[in-house]
């Protein structure tokens, strides 16, 4: 029991840093209130969870074999990289701090799963490219049939603002569906919880991250976002919900903060703006590669920590 | 759920949103009554009669553009209370802002009129009523650009550029009444007090302009 309060403190942290992803914009330009936001967030994290997070969980269950320390282990590797990351300022991605800790176990376990690995890495590189990607064609659609439509002030802001929350709700599905993974899979794998049980302790420690602990960074973050006019900043939501979507079909945990980034660069590249700074993208680029060693680090000096054994006489 | 059943639903969640478009409504038509004291008083000044009559629909002028300046308090407030994006809530009170500066101009020119108890003379008559014409043809526009930008956004453009003409066409009138003025025989300091009136009433169909031009701006704002 003691070994899963690392799971929920990852998928804690988890809920409280990735909120600002899918409802920041709502509630930092003071269109949704922060209770009513982090109470959609939560029930369609745990939604998405409970009905799509099985294949994340699968995929990482399976890239290596592991003891319920070991899983513990990783859970606690992740959080502590998680925090330096942040303490540094880099865009941290749970997803890569989860992976780098099994990967810092199988390396002491000389068993890991390199196809499944693969297969990982190639969609963390893909999040931000797929997110752009989907952010320049939904721009492009979406700004024909909304310009199309002629409408008034008050009609363009109440589309906006209904369009807004239910992306937000999609988004806090798809974070739920492909990010509840990082939070249980490892003790799944340890042969400890069962995949609904997982599911759903997963689905409600995000939640219970979001509706303690996220108001400040949706409203810090989210301000960032609201820079954007209206309709860039629901097609970056939008975009951002899509690629996660996507993600958790094929089973694998990404960052949603990165899919953010991928599609606000999206929306600079159709408005023919810089939206984001070229020291970002290389900070994304240094986290890619520094959050998976961090991690793998932490977990194997932690392994070792714990097993120490006291010998008296020697 | 039927289209009635429809409109209920989305005019029960923007509910504070149809009650800022209702009082946008009620100020815009505040400032009609208050255009229309004005045009009275005026005309009555013109043909010399600062009497009871013009003194009350001065005051009439100022008791509606005060009440719409309570109305657009009560506009901003309700806006600050979570209704509407951030960026509209912006554009809405930069919009009533710049248009509220129009009535209190119509103000300034009945006071100046009635506490400087000025006598226009015949000669600069036809010419104001030319110049108050145009200006005031250009306000009602401005309130009708105004309206579609809350109704449908359409013909906004058109009325920009006839705003714009208004604008050039008061300005040469402006500059032909002030000429006219100065080439008289008149007091000096009839000269200078019919000057300041004279660009005071100018001012209408400028800040007319800057309204028609600011709508356009929210317009095309909203295109992506």
């Amino acid at each position: 029991m003691i070994s899963l309060l690392a799971g929920v403190f990852l998928g804690w942290s988890l809920g409280a840093n990735d909120a600002s992803n899918v409802f920041g914009t709502a509630v930092a330009s003071r269109m949704l209130r922060f209770w009513s936001a982090a109470v959609l967030a939560s029930l369609f994290v745990l939604l998405g969870a409970l009905l799509q997070g099985h294949a994340g969980i699968e995929t990482l269950k399976d890239l290596t074999r592991l003891t319920l320390d070991q899983a513990a282990v990783c859970s606690v590797a992740a959080a502590v990289t998680v925090t330096i990351m942040t303490v540094f300022s880099l865009p941290v991605s749970t997803s890569q701090a989860v992976v780098g800790g099994i990967l810092g176990i199988s390396l002491l376990n000389r068993q890991l799963n390199v196809e499944g690995l693969g297969k990982v890495v190639t969609c963390w590189l893909g999040t931000p490219v797929g997110a752009a990607v989907i952010a320049i064609i939904l721009y492009k659609v979406l700004a024909a049939v909304y310009n199309g439509l002629n409408m008034n002030l008050f009609q363009t802001d109440s589309v906006l603002r209904l369009s807004l929350i239910v992306a937000g709700s999609y988004a806090s599905y798809a974070l739920g569906a492909n990010n509840v993974a990082n939070v249980t899979a490892v003790f799944v794998g340890a042969g400890k919880l069962s995949l609904f049980t997982a599911l759903l302790v997963g689905g409600l420690s995000i939640g219970l991250g979001i509706m303690t602990y996220s108001r400040r960074v949706m409203e810090t973050v989210g301000k960032r976002l609201v820079r954007l006019d209206p309709f860039s900043a629901l097609i970056v939501v939008l975009a951002e919900a899509i690629t996660v979507h996507l993600y958790a079909f094929i089973g694998v945990p990404v960052s949603t903060s990165q899919a953010v980034i991928g599609a606000v660069l999206g929306v600079g590249v159709v408005k023919g703006i810089e939206t984001v700074r070229r020291r970002t993208l290389v900070n994304i680029l240094i986290g890619w590669f520094i959050t998976p060693l961090v991690a793998a680090l932490i977990a194997v000096a932690l392994y070792f920590a714990i097993h120490l054994q006291y010998m008296p006489g020697h | 759920m039927g289209l009635h059943g429809r409109n209920r639903v989305f005019r029960f969640l923007f509910k504070k949103q149809r009650q800022i478009e209702l009082l946008i409504y009620s100020y815009l038509d505040h400032l009609r009554i208050t255009q229309r004291r004005f045009s009275e008083a005026l005309k009555l000044s013109l043909d010399h009669n600062l009497s009871g009559t013009f003194v009350f629909l001065t005051e009439q002028t100022h008791k509606f553009e005060s009440k719409a300046d309570d109305i657009r308090e009560e506009i901003t407030n309700l806006m600050y209370g979570k209704a509407l994006l951030p960026e509209s809530r912006e554009d809405i009170m930069t919009l009533l802002e710049e248009i509220d500066a129009i009535p209190r101009v119509f103000e300034q020119v009945l006071y100046m009129i009635r506490t400087q108890k000025m006598l226009i003379p015949d000669f600069v008559i036809p010419d104001i009523k030319k110049l108050i014409s145009v200006s005031l043809g250009s306000f009602e526009l401005t309130l009708r650009q105004t309206e579609s930008l809350f109704k449908r956004g359409k013909g906004i453009r058109a009325l920009v550029a006839t705003i714009d003409q208004n604008e050039s066409k008061c300005d040469h009138i402006q500059r032909r009444i002030i000429t006219s003025v100065f080439d008289s025989d008149l007091d000096p300091f009839q000269k200078l007090q019919l000057k300041d009136m004279i660009s005071c009433m100018g001012e209408i169909s400028d800040q007319a302009d800057r309204v028609s031009k600011r709508v356009n701006i929210i317009t095309m704002k909203r295109r992506v």
